[in-house]
């Protein structure tokens, strides 16, 4: 379907030559005709020129061929000539055509060239005679425009008359005469006349113009000559000038057939290795057709930079012949070849690799199984039996990788395995890895509470020291098991835990933590982490969104719970930041506080004049401490 | 861009991306740096040379993306504006400690610099189509801000002259390099929502009217301000401050102003674009009604601008639907899934505000290697055309049928005429 849009892009490139064709039986309707008669009216008249420009707009859409006469009138108005010209350009019919022809014979300058670029819009075939002599204006800026119209028109005649003027024209305008041919050439392409189009993109490859058109010129011919044109690419390819390596990059993605591929494969080995990297990116953007041993082959061995090339390559293109070599690279030592390789692995489009890689696991060990573990772990296959087995292996980075794997696979259903892995690793320095496995599987499970509340039973048999790793890991869960879990701990005699919860808590990153935090503010173990708790209600009181009633409850709660006048002076902060009557009212009460009542009093004057109310002015009065 | 987007490096997000949301989420243009000998420190022959045209407010910001890699050397700035050109002048040769960033009136000079590979454009949109054309014809790859086009002819002239010039070009559509987005649209595109029934975009404004003209004041010298060239390819009018400052709405649409339609779409209804693999814009619009408008492509796909019902994930939210299964995404950098199984495990990173900064990238990396970037011209030709039809339904009040292979709406004159419209002389597409 693309293809079609393109070719239909490319026939006809300049919408309004449709229109030109266009039916306007059905459009010409007397609403229509009522339209244009009042737009006429006021070209007609005296009228301002914004008015007449705005009339021009619109018999773009509800002129017809009558309007032509009173439009062409104003192609001589260096104001309104371009509104003019909306309206000439959108209206179809042969009157208009004849209309713009005509105003060539009498039009300089900028009014011309615009005329003229109407007129290539319109591909007006019949203005070719007219057009053709323009190419010799004196005026560089009209002799252009005309070489592109022709190109737009881009029929026989407009085509040998840019043929001819390549060579004979002038500097300043051979770019231009250039470009028509170009245009000439790839109209002869699209109407299927393939052989015409190479020959003029010969004649511009071969003419003194600027660099870019030979470029365009270059692409064109390579590509009008199909297989034909594999030489010409290859000579781009080898050219010296980047421009030219450039173009012949592009063009090579945008060949058709086999014969591309296994030609940029032998140019692969040819090139300097940082044109070999490029190289092998066009490769891959061939996707149906790339030659993919030989993108293997420069992933294996070579300079670095072609190796990573290609190896990311492989990573977009590469099928099931590709997961070997990219195994070897990834048992290389290199760190960065190391991540290219495993990134390319995880990234292989094919399915039915997941497969292959699961079998290949009983049959390896050391460094390869590593690798192939990871592997799982970053395609996100599911093999729980299989990482589980490797858990057990004698050498230990085949048991972190299985681990790693596990964390990142492994189901709601198989949870238990990896909170045994924490409560009783196998091997003692496993742990730490074990831990971060279990929270990397427990954050992404669908169902956090169904979670927090295995990883709980789970926890009961851990020593002191995996209970607070285990907290550490409920706290990224979240939720209310979690909290409960916080709230235990953080009350329970050993301090290691309370010392572990009370920290959590503080930063917890949900609401619900709130009453937790007061209770434990108001009646937790030891002073310390009492003020930790209720320096962590102060933090949700603070940071969080919830409505204004709920926040003048904490603060109030908080200034009557906080021990430390510092902690109450927290508060007056919140208070002054989340102003209102309410606020106010605490503020006021708070100036009882001894220790507090300077502060206080400067946060209820400046809370009221924030609030700005009379009613806020009757309490400062009423509490004795209104501003002068 | 926020202090967070900024500190995410590069490499570091595409690590990420890899690890989290896997292949095909990310451009196949990746390259790794070191192949392209983008690492450490980059010799100046080996830079990129960029010059910027029409750098104000989101050109700065642009700019700002493309001076933070190492392998590019910015060394010349147009604009109508003299103020504007100062400042740049200053920003740039502060960021490289010498004086050498040139300053131009008129572009055409900053695009006959031999040295210069490649421009950023971001001027407004009346002149994006028209100086991504001259820029391309004259052998820059370009970085071009969107709406990119005023209407569909632009639309497939700028594709071809794209693929004729064979320039590398990147439209302003930086959300097809971030990770929530592209992972929404590559659900779509790969059938993990099932077969695909809707995608949504929000116009943001819903309404398509024509240009204007307001009345005459004084103009500034032509060195302070350059009216004649920042109308450009538009028709005269005098010169009138509020236009001047409007350069963002003013004559965005060619024969309509575009409106929501065009100003969010070219982000909204590209990612949908995208979500159905690029295919050619739809085939059928609708009349709005109830604030959506509908639009069908070849496959039955449906396309819904829709002003409200949203979720609240920030702005240019999109939304696909399939059978069995949908995504919303937005600006916030977040995803809402039918359901988590969607994820497959993994986790989507979340990058806020829609940096540009992985975008600049993409292009760079595809102006070496010429492989073609993520908002390239072909992707932005279908996504534009599929918002110029959208306004035409709107404008029109009715429905307007686009034949794919014509490039024309059938049998609709009106529809017809509005593909298209005349630039004011000297310039040309």
């Amino acid at each position: 379907m693309m293809k079609r849009f393109k070719r239909g892009c490319l026939l006809l490139s300049a919408c309004m030559a449709m229109t030109v064709v266009s039916s306007q039986a059905a459009f010409c309707q007397v609403t229509t005709m009522e339209k244009e008669s009042d737009l006429l009216g006021v070209l007609k008249a005296d009228s301002p020129k914004g008015d007449k420009a705005l009339a021009c707009k619109r018999l773009a859409i509800y002129g017809t061929a009558e309007s032509a006469p009173e439009l062409a009138k104003l192609l001589t108005d260096e104001q309104l000539a371009a509104w003019a010209r909306i309206a000439l350009e959108a209206i179809p019919g042969a009157k208009v055509d004849e209309t713009l022809r005509k105003a060539t014979e009498t039009l300089k300058g900028r009014l011309l060239v615009g005329t003229i670029n109407s007129i290539g819009v319109r591909r007006d075939a019949g203005a070719v005679e007219v057009i053709t002599a323009r190419l010799k204006d004196k005026d560089f800026e009209v002799a252009s425009a005309a070489a592109v119209a022709l190109g737009r028109i881009g029929n026989a005649p407009a085509t040998q008359a840019l043929r001819t003027a390549i060579a004979s024209s002038q500097e300043g305008v051979r770019s231009a005469v250039a470009e028509g041919c170009v245009l000439c050439a790839e109209k002869a392409l699209a109407d299927g006349n393939a052989t015409l189009a190479a020959s003029i993109y010969d004649d511009v490859r071969k003419a003194d113009v600027p660099k870019q058109r030979v470029v365009e010129a270059t692409r064109g011919a390579i590509l009008a000559r199909k297989q034909a044109g594999l030489p010409l690419l290859l000579e781009n390819l080898r050219s010296s000038d980047k421009v030219l390596f450039q173009v012949a990059l592009q063009t090579a993605r945008e060949m058709a057939g086999n014969e591309v591929d296994g030609a940029l494969a032998t140019e692969l080995t040819k090139a300097s290795p940082d044109r070999a990297a490029l190289v092998i990116q066009a490769m891959a953007d061939r996707k149906g057709t790339v030659s993919l041993p030989a993108v293997v082959k420069a992933a294996g061995a070579g300079p670095k930079e072609v190796r990573l090339s290609a190896i990311s390559a492989l990573g977009r293109v590469g099928d099931s012949t590709c997961v070997a070599p990219l195994i070897a690279v990834a048992s290389e030592q290199d760190p960065e070849l190391i991540d290219a390789a495993l990134t390319a692995l995880a990234d292989l489009p094919d399915q039915t690799i997941s497969n292959d890689i699961l079998a290949q696991i009983p049959k390896s060990q050391g460094k390869v199984l590593s690798v192939l573990l990871a592997v799982v772990g970053k395609r996100r296959i599911e093999a729980t039996p299989l990482l589980v087995k490797a858990t057990s292996d004698s050498d230990k980075s085949v048991r972190a990788a299985a681990l790693k794997a596990l964390g990142e696979t492994i189901p709601a259903d198989g949870l238990a395995v990896l909170i045994t892995q924490v409560v009783a690793p196998t091997h003692a320095e496993d742990a730490e890895v074990a831990q971060l496995a279990l929270k990397t599987a427990a954050v992404r499970m669908p169902d956090r509470e169904a979670c927090a509340a295995e990883i709980v039973k789970g926890m009961e048999k851990a020593t002191a020291a995996t209970k607070g790793s285990i907290l550490d890991i409920l706290a990224a869960v979240g939720g209310t098991n979690a909290l409960q879990a916080m709230n235990v701990a953080a009350k329970s005699d050993d301090n290691s835990l309370k010392d572990v919860s009370t920290r959590l808590l503080g930063d917890w990153l949900t609401i619900d933590a709130a009453p937790v935090l007061l209770d434990l503010a108001k009646t937790g173990p030891a002073d310390k982490f009492q003020l930790r708790a209720m320096k962590g209600y102060i933090r949700v009181a603070r940071q969080f969104t919830m409505n204004p009633p709920e926040r003048a409850a904490m603060c109030k709660n908080a200034i009557e719970a906080a021990k430390q006048p510092a902690e109450q002076k927290m508060v007056l902060e919140i208070l002054k930041r989340y102003a209102d009557i309410e606020m106010l009212k605490i503020a006021i009460n708070a100036v009882k506080i001894s220790e507090l009542k300077e502060d206080a009093v400067q946060a209820a004057q400046a809370i009221a004049a924030k609030v700005g109310t009379e009613d806020a002015q009757k309490l400062l009065k009423e509490a004795g401490i209104a501003t002068k | 861009m926020t202090q967070k987007a900024k500190q995410i490096q590069r490499r570091n997000f595409l690590k990420s991306s890899l690890a989290v949301t896997g292949t095909a989420i990310l451009a196949p243009t990746i390259i790794p740096s070191s192949a392209l000998g983008r690492d450490g420190f980059v010799a100046p022959s080996e830079r990129i040379v960029v010059g910027g045209i029409g750098i104000g407010n989101r050109g700065n910001y642009d700019l700002d993306c493309f001076l933070e890699q190492k392998d590019v050397q910015f060394v010349g700035v147009c604009d109508v504006k003299q103020s504007r050109r100062i400042a740049v002048k200053k920003k740039v040769d502060e960021k490289y400690g010498n004086v050498d960033c040139d300053m131009y009136e008129d572009f055409r000079q900053l695009l006959e610099r031999k040295d210069v590979e490649a421009v950023l454009i971001a001027t407004g949109p009346n002149w994006h189509a028209t100086m991504a054309m001259q820029a391309a014809r004259a052998g820059k790859d370009i970085y071009c801000e969107k709406p990119c086009t005023k209407n569909i002819s632009q639309s497939l002239i700028l594709a071809e002259t794209i693929r004729r010039t064979a320039r590398v070009f990147q439209a302003g559509t930086q959300r097809r390099n971030l990770p929530h987005f592209a992972f929404a649209c590559y659900l779509a595109r790969t059938g993990k929502l099932g077969k695909l029934k809707r995608v949504y975009a929000h116009p943001a404004g819903m309404q398509a009217m024509m240009s204007g003209w307001l009345p005459a004041e004084t103009a500034p010298d032509k060195q302070i301000a350059d009216w004649d060239m920042y109308l450009g390819p538009a028709a005269w009018r005098p010169f009138n401050s509020k236009t001047l400052a409007d350069g963002f709405n003013f004559e965005k649409g060619g024969g309509l102003v575009g409106g929501g339609v065009l100003e969010w779409g070219s982000h909204c209804v590209d990612l949908c674009q995208w979500a159905v693999n690029d295919c050619p814009p739809p085939i059928e619009y609708n009349a709005p009604a109830n604030g959506e408008l509908m639009a069908r492509y070849e496959n039955g796909v449906e396309l819904i601008f829709r002003e409200n019902g949203w979720k609240k994930l920030g702005s240019c939210p999109v939304r696909f639907e399939g059978e069995d299964g949908w995504v919303e995404a937005g600006d916030s950098g977040k995803l809402e899934l039918s359901s988590p199984t969607l994820l497959a495990g993994r986790s989507v990173i979340e990058i806020p505000n829609y940096p540009a900064t992985f975008h600049v990238r993409d292009f760079l990396d595809c102006v070496r290697s010429r492989s073609q970037p993520k908002g390239n011209a072909d992707a932005a030709c279908n996504a534009h055309i599929a918002c110029h039809a959208a306004n035409i339904a709107l404008f029109l009040n009715r429905q307007v049928k686009y034949d794919l292979a014509k490039n024309e709406f059938i049998n609709d004159e009106a529809a017809n005429r509005l593909r298209s419209e005349a630039i004011r002389e000297p310039w040309r597409v």
